[in-house]
C-alpha cells in the first residue's frame, strides 16, 4: 500500500528532524545525500524511485522476498522489508548495526527512520532527489524516447555493490555546501488566513420591513435587469464588449449596486478624474431599468484622460482597454496597496490591494526557475488581474506526434489532459492552453538563468502556476500574433474550446508544485497554506468577448450570461442567444467567477472605511442576488 | 529386469533451508509481474482509476482525521499505514478490482511467463 503521510499545512520550523537524521548528519556531513542522484530513476514529475535494472527484482535481503515495503539502508544499501505487523527485516538491520537508521523507500525515493517507525523529512535530502529528477528529465528530453530505456544503465552499475544492494554510500563530495533557503518562503507565510464557510443569508422580519419601506419595486419585465445597450460612440466596440462583460460581474455588479463608490458623495471627483464615479454612472444607467440604449459618452472621455496614449477613434484592443480600466478604476479609488511602498509599487493587479478591482480581478502568479545542475529554486510571485494564454501552436499530425514523443517524459501524465482532446478535434482547448501555460519549460542558452547556490549562469527549467486565484478569473488568448523576423502581426483565427464550468485545480501552486516534487519537505509549507485557505476551485464562466473580422478592422461582441440565459451585447443591440452560439464562437476573453465565495475571517478585518467609500456594514461586504450567476458573499 | 534398490528408496528430505526458499504461487507471479515490468503498468493502472473513482481523495481525508485526531507530532507514518490500511482496503471498489484480476489473469495465460 503506498500511502504518503502529508504533513498538514506545517512549516518547516515546526518540523524536529529524529535524533537519528541528526546524528547521520553530524557523522556525514550535508554531502550525505550527494550520490543519491546516480541511484534515482526517472519517473512523471514528483514520483522519483529508486533505480534498478530492467529485469531486477528488488529482494529483502533478510528473507529473500520482493512484499510489503522495501527499504535500502542509506550506510550500507542492504535492502529490508517492513510487512507490518511483525515482518520488519529493515528494523531488524537498523537495530543490530548502529549507525544504520536511515533508510530510503525504494518506490518513493522518500526517507525513513528504522527506529522511530517513521518517515524522516530533510531539505538536503529532498534537494538532492529533486535536482537529479530535474537532471534526468532533462536528459529524458534530450535523448528523446529511442533510448531512454538503457540510458545511464552504465552509471547504475558503477553505483551499484556487489549483493544485492543499492550503494548509496557516501562517496563522492562535489559541489558548494551552503545552503540557500527561499527567501520568498517566510513572506508569504505571514499572510495566512482562515477562511469561513458561505451561509446565505435569511433576513429577518425587521430586515425585510427595512426593505419594503426603503426600496421601490423595479418593474417586471421579460428580461434580467442590468441589460442595456451600449451605443458605438465611434469604433467604441472594444469599449462596450468589455463594460457589458464588467456590467455583469458578479461581485464588481454587487459592489456598485450596493452604493460602495457613490459618485455623488465622492470627494476624489472635485480634483481628479475619477473612472470609479463613471462607472458607478454606468451601472445606475444600465439597472435604471430603461431599455434604450445608452451612450457611455462620459466614461470614454474619463479613459482618454486616463489613458492619454489609448485616446482617440481609432480601434483598440479590448484586452488593454480592460487592463487600463482596471488599472484606471485602481488608481483612482484612494486606497493604497501595502505593496505600494516596495519596488513593485504600480504593478497592476497587487493581490493586497483594498480596492474594488483588484479584490475581484487580482491573482498571484508563482514562477519557479530550477537549476538543472543543483535543483535549487528561485520562486518569484507576481500579481496579475488577468492571464494571458498563447496559443498551442498549428497542430499538424506528425509534429504533435513527435512533442509527444519529447515532452512526454517530462509532463508525465499531466500531458494528456488537454492534448487528447486536441489530437481527436484538432481544436485548441482551454484546458490545454492552461497546460501550456503550466508546463515545465526548459530556458534557453542564451537565456541561462544565474544560480544563487552554483554562483553562476545554468541551465534551468520554467515553471508557472497560479498562487492565488482571483474571485473573478480573466483570460485572455493571445490571437494578436506578432512576429518579429518580419516584423508584421497577424491574427490567428482558430476556435478555442472553452468549457462553461473550469476548475482550476491541477493549475494552482500547490498542486503543480506537489506534481513536481511529490511530499518533499523543502517546497511544501507555503502552498499548503493557500490551498486549505481556498477550498474552492471552481469556476463558471459568465461573459465572453469575441473578436471578429481581421487585426486592424474588426468588431467587437460579447455574451453574458444572466440568469442562466445567454445574451448577445452587439453594442446597442441585445439579443437573446442559445449556448450553442456561445460555444461556437471564437473566445478572445473569457470571464468566470468562482462558484462558492467564503468569508474572510473576522479577525483579519483590519479594513479601514477609505475616503469616499461608503462602507455601511464594516465586515463582510455584500451580498449578491440569484440573478444568475453565483450566490455568495466577498468579503 | 532388476531394478536397483536406490530406485524405490524414496526421496532424501529437503533440508530445512531448502524447504524455506521454496517460494508460494503468490510470490512467484508478484516476481514475474516485477521482472516483466508489468507490475509498473498495473500500478500506473491502478493509480488512475483509484483517483478516478474519488478513492485517492477519500482516503487522504481518512488520513487527515486519523492525524488530527492522534495530535500531529505524536503520530508515525507506520501507525497511519497500520489503522488507514483496512479502510483503504475494503473501499476500493469492486469494479477497479475486477478489471486489476482480469488484467493480471491476462498476463498469466500471455506468453510472457
Amino acid at each position: 500500500m503506498a500511502f504518503k503521510s502529508r504533513r498538514a499545512g506545517g512549516d518547516s520550523e515546526d518540523y524536529k528532524p529524529c535524533q537519528h537524521l541528526l546524528d547521520y548528519k553530524a557523522n556525514w556531513g550535508t554531502q550525505a545525500f550527494r550520490v543519491l542522484h546516480k541511484c534515482l530513476k526517472p519517473g512523471p514529475p514528483g514520483r522519483a524511485s529508486i533505480k534498478r535494472e530492467e529485469k531486477e527484482v528488488p529482494r529483502c535481503a533478510t528473507c529473500g522476498k520482493a512484499q510489503g515495503r522495501l527499504y535500502a539502508c542509506l550506510t550500507c544499501a542492504t535492502i529490508g522489508c517492513w510487512v507490518p505487523p511483525d515482518q520488519l527485516h529493515s528494523r531488524l538491520h537498523a537495530q543490530s548495526k548502529p549507525g544504520h537508521d536511515l533508510a530510503v523507500d525504494i518506490d518513493r525515493a522518500e526517507l525513513f527512520c528504522c527506529l522511530c517507525n517513521d518517515q524522516v523529512y530533510d531539505a538536503d535530502f529532498d534537494r538532492a532527489v529533486i535536482g537529479s529528477q530535474t537532471l534526468l528529465a532533462l536528459a529524458g528530453r534530450v535523448n528523446g524516447s529511442q533510448n531512454g530505456a538503457d540510458s545511464g544503465s552504465d552509471i547504475n552499475k558503477a553505483g551499484r555493490s556487489s549483493k544485492g544492494g543499492l550503494s548509496l554510500k557516501n562517496s563522492v563530495a562535489n559541489g558548494s555546501g551552503s545552503d540557500r533557503r527561499d527567501v520568498d518562503e517566510g513572506r508569504d507565510r505571514k499572510r495566512r488566513r482562515k477562511g469561513a464557510e458561505y451561509r446565505s443569508w435569511v433576513p429577518s422580519p425587521l430586515d425585510l420591513l427595512a426593505i419594503r419601506q426603503g426600496s421601490t419595486p423595479l418593474v417586471e419585465d421579460c428580461l434580467p435587469s442590468g441589460l442595456r445597450g451600449l451605443n458605438n460612440l465611434g469604433n467604441t466596440c472594444f469599449m462596450n464588449s468589455v463594460l457589458q462583460a464588467l456590467l455583469h460581474t458578479p461581485p464588481l455588479r454587487n459592489y456598485f449596486l450596493s452604493d460602495r463608490h457613490n459618485r455623488t458623495i465622492c470627494q476624489q471627483r472635485a480634483t481628479h478624474l475619477c473612472l470609479g464615479c463613471d462607472m458607478d454612472t454606468i451601472f445606475s444607467a444600465a439597472f435604471s431599468g430603461e431599455r434604450t440604449p445608452y451612450s457611455p459618452a462620459q466614461f470614454l472621455y474619463s479613459w482618454w484622460r486616463h489613458a492619454a496614449n489609448l485616446a482617440g477613434y481609432e480601434q483598440q484592443d479590448a484586452h488593454e482597454f480592460f487592463i487600463s480600466t482596471v488599472d484606471g478604476i485602481h488608481a483612482n479609488s484612494g486606497t493604497e496597496s501595502p505593496r505600494d511602498r516596495n519596488a513593485e509599487s504600480g504593478r497592476s493587479g497587487d493581490v493586497d490591494c483594498r480596492c474594488i478591482v483588484h479584490r475581484v480581478f487580482s491573482g498571484l502568479l508563482r514562477s519557479d526557475v530550477t537549476c538543472t545542475v543543483c535543483g535549487f529554486t528561485s520562486t518569484t510571485y507576481d500579481p496579475c488581474v488577468d492571464i494571458s494564454l498563447d496559443l498551442e501552436p498549428d497542430i499538424r499530425p506528425d509534429s504533435k506526434i513527435f512533442m509527444d514523443c519529447i515532452m512526454g517524459n517530462y509532463d508525465g501524465g499531466r500531458l494528456s489532459r488537454g492534448s487528447t482532446a486536441n489530437g481527436i478535434t484538432g481544436n485548441s482547448t482551454l484546458l490545454g492552453c492552461l497546460d501550456r501555460f503550466t508546463r515545465p519549460e526548459r530556458l534557453g542558452v542564451n537565456e541561462k538563468f544565474y544560480c544563487q547556490r552554483c554562483q553562476t549562469r545554468q541551465e534551468s527549467i520554467k515553471q508557472m502556476s497560479i498562487r492565488k486565484l482571483p474571485l473573478v478569473l480573466c483570460f485572455h488568448i493571445k490571437r494578436f500574433e506578432h512576429s518579429s523576423t518580419r516584423n508584421t502581426s497577424r491574427k490567428v483565427d482558430r476556435y478555442v474550446q472553452f468549457p462553461f464550468s473550469l476548475d482550476m485545480a491541477p493549475y494552482i501552486s500547490s498542486s503543480i508544485v506537489r506534481s513536481r516534487h511529490g511530499n518533499r519537505l523543502l517546497f511544501l509549507e507555503s502552498e499548503e497554506t493557500w490551498a486549505s485557505h481556498c477550498p474552492s476551485t471552481e469556476f463558471e464562466l459568465f461573459a465572453v468577448v469575441t473578436h471578429s473580422g481581421k487585426l486592424d478592422s474588426g468588431h467587437y461582441v460579447s455574451f453574458i450570461r444572466l440568469a442562466g440565459q445567454w445574451y448577445k451585447c452587439d453594442d446597442a443591440w441585445v439579443t437573446r442567444v442559445s449556448e450553442e452560439v456561445v460555444r461556437a464562437c471564437q473566445g478572445y476573453m473569457l470571464y468566470y467567477v468562482l462558484k462558492t465565495l467564503s468569508y474572510k475571517s473576522s479577525d483579519d478585518n483590519e479594513e479601514s472605511p477609505r475616503g469616499h467609500e461608503s462602507e455601511g456594514n464594516g465586515n463582510h461586504g455584500y451580498t449578491w442576488s440569484s440573478s444568475g450567476v453565483t450566490n455568495g458573499t466577498l468579503s | 529386469m532388476r531394478r536397483r534398490a536406490s530406485i524405490n528408496r524414496p526421496p532424501t528430505p529437503d533440508g530445512e533451508e531448502d524447504k524455506e526458499a521454496e517460494p508460494t504461487l503468490q510470490e512467484i507471479i508478484n516476481i514475474k509481474l516485477i521482472e516483466s515490468g508489468e507490475k509498473e503498468r498495473l500500478k500506473e493502472l491502478l493509480r488512475e482509476r483509484l483517483i478516478e473513482c474519488g478513492w485517492r481523495d477519500e482516503l487522504k481525508a481518512q488520513c487527515r482525521a486519523f492525524t488530527r485526531k492522534k495530535g500531529r507530532s505524536k503520530i508515525t507514518v507506520d501507525e497511519i499505514v497500520r489503522n488507514i490500511t483496512p479502510k483503504g482496503r475494503a473501499m476500493v471498489p469492486d469494479t477497479v478490482k475486477a478489471e486489476l484480476l482480469q488484467r493480471i489473469r491476462a498476463f498469466l495465460m500471455s506468453d510472457n511467463l
